[in-house]
């Protein structure tokens, strides 16, 4: 099992990974120098948010054990895959009624701004190579991949 | 190793996927009436033609076989013998078990209302052999009646209105959706069906009807004494537990199969999970109750302990809605409301925690409010900011990385 560890302590705040997540997820083709990050298209998998005492927090799909989005996922778009114990998303399966969205309890996912009709959800950059762009975006080494995971 | 699971829904699949992948090695047999694995949150995708028997499936294609899983498609389970510990069939053969697991959903409620129960055009939503004959007759009805504003009923009002028929829904409740949503959250959809040709009877209870020569109802009679004039009608007025295969067994059903927190029922080795147990209605408590049902089978002692099932997500003409609670404002209750011109929200605080939250618009991010409302997590100093709160403000992570919330130096699960 594969997992995106967070060293939170470590976290600056750059927001480098959200960008990466936009680039590797972006409906055009381009380079991070043209990507609009103005455009709801675009947005971001993965979230930093900043705590009342000026902390970050990395705010990043954890590809649960026991994915309550998955357990909640009456069309079997959302589906842990045995093998590589990543929770992914089928999107042509998904019949938007987003009580994944509901059934997160770290409130990680949300429902596409523009259409309303998927849900923004970390693929682990299956489409851009299969390394997750976050991780190799982060200069403070705050998201690291692991190996072995329960 | 034989488990037997009659029904092939959430409860059903769940519990036969979680089975195998315990114990390669066990015989799995799945019986159920449906002649296609299909989740019931879709069907009103399959009345406006958005997609076909296949497209309802929530499994993968190749299921049965890469899980090892012998089906019974079309199958009634007439009794079980629980002494005995067989199934008989509908052809009056047997299938033997080990382990059973119960999983028959349940079944629309037809209140006794003039002809409901015996007219050709008069159906409830719950199956796909429901919404096959539903679509059928839809298409040479023009006016159709949908009994109950509930989700079943505007998901099927919704689908024909798609489809440009003449929708008009009755509600006894003085509002649409009154479970989920409060008066002014249900008036916003309300506008969105009203737009689309949707017409409302609000608070108006159907109490006859009129039925033309070939046995169908032509006219619904409210008790105001409207007359409705209608090709076709869909009662969405609630469902009961499918307990009919326990009759006589000695298995304890009065409404619904009584399970224990491990999902046995009364007999050793006979399990239930799912709508017909009673606990929940909801699809993901569903899902959970099979998982449970199928470790305890498998002899993995576990018990079933998330019973939070006041929760619902909607979804119609883009507007979104969070409804986690049963919404209803008591004495001394703090209700606090935020509203912008894309949002209502709405929350009910009681002792200090969160009761109750209602969200329309946006509802990025928002499962960290079942868990606070489940969890009866303390919000003493946070209630101010309650539409504000993330998982950033509870941030704790295990030793694998996974998250688990940090209150007050306690971490929960």
């Amino acid at each position: 099992m594969k997992r995106i560890v967070i060293d939170a302590k470590k976290c600056d705040g750059c927001k480098n990974c959200t960008v990466a997540c936009m680039q590797a997820h972006r409906a055009d083709e381009g380079t991070v120098y043209d990507l609009d990050l103005t455009d709801v298209a675009n947005e971001s998998r993965n979230r930093i948010l900043v705590d009342s005492d000026g902390t970050y927090k990395p705010i990043f799909c954890r590809h649960c054990e026991q994915p309550e989005c998955a357990m909640s996922c009456m069309s079997g778009a959302l589906q842990k895959d045995p093998l590589s114990g990543l929770v992914l998303y089928q999107e042509e399966k998904c019949g938007s009624c987003f009580m994944c969205v509901m059934n997160c309890p770290y409130g990680v996912l949300k429902p596409d701004t523009k259409t309303r009709s998927k849900v923004i959800k970390c693929d682990f950059c299956q489409d851009a190579g299969g390394e997750p762009s976050c991780v190799k975006a982060c200069p403070r080494e705050a998201i690291y991949v692991e190996e072995g995971l329960g | 190793m034989k488990h037997v699971i009659i029904g092939a829904s959430a409860a059903g699949i769940t519990a036969a996927k979680t089975i195998r992948e315990i114990d390669a090695k066990a015989e799995i047999v799945m019986i159920s009436t449906d002649a296609w694995v299909h989740s019931r949150c879709m069907l009103h995708k399959y009345l406006s033609y958005e997609r076909d028997e296949m497209g309802l499936s929530f499994i993968s294609e190749d299921f049965f076989d890469q899980y090892n899983i012998q089906w019974k498609k079309e199958t009634k389970v007439t009794r079980i013998d629980a002494v005995g510990q067989k199934v008989e069939l509908g052809d009056e053969s047997n299938v033997a078990y080990d382990r059973l697991l119960i999983a028959t959903g349940a079944a629309s409620v037809i209140p006794p209302v003039g002809e409901f129960r015996t007219a050709g055009n008069v159906f409830g939503l719950r199956n796909l052999s429901d919404a096959q004959q539903i679509r059928s007759m839809a298409e040479k009805a023009q006016r159709i009646l949908i009994v109950g504003s509930g989700l079943v009923g505007m998901d099927a009002a919704y689908a024909f209105l798609e489809n440009g028929k003449e929708v008009t829904v009755a509600e006894m409740a003085d509002r649409i959706l009154p479970l989920q949503l409060d008066e002014k959250a249900g008036k916003a959809y309300q506008r969105l069906f009203e737009q689309a040709g949707c017409r409302f009877m609000l608070g108006k209870k159907a109490t006859g009807t009129v039925s033309d020569a070939s046995g169908n109802i032509s006219k619904v009679i409210l008790d105001d004494n409207t007359e409705i004039e209608c090709d076709l009608v869909i009662v969405a007025a609630g469902v009961r537990p499918e307990v009919s295969c326990t009759e006589g067994s000695g298995i304890k059903a009065d409404r619904f199969i009584e399970v224990d927190e491990t999902m046995q029922t009364n007999y050793p080795y006979v399990y239930a999970a799912g709508d017909v147990t009673g606990i929940s209605g909801i699809w993901p408590n569903a899902m959970k109750q099979g998982q449970v049902a199928a470790q305890n089978m498998c002899d993995i002692p576990t018990v079933y302990d998330d019973r939070y099932a006041m929760k619902n997500t909607m979804n119609f003409y883009g507007l979104l809605t969070l409804s986690l609670g049963r919404g209803v404002i008591e004495e001394n209750d703090k209700v606090l409301i935020s509203e912008d011109s894309k949002n209502y929200r709405r929350a009910i605080l009681r002792n200090g925690k969160l009761d109750s939250i209602l969200l329309q618009g946006t509802i990025d991010y928002s499962g960290i409010y079942q868990y606070l409302i489940k969890n009866e997590i303390d919000l003493e100093g946070k209630q101010e900011g309650i539409f504000n709160l993330s998982f950033k403000d509870f941030y704790g992570v295990k030793e694998n990385g996974e998250y688990q919330f940090q209150i007050e130096n306690a971490a929960f699960a």
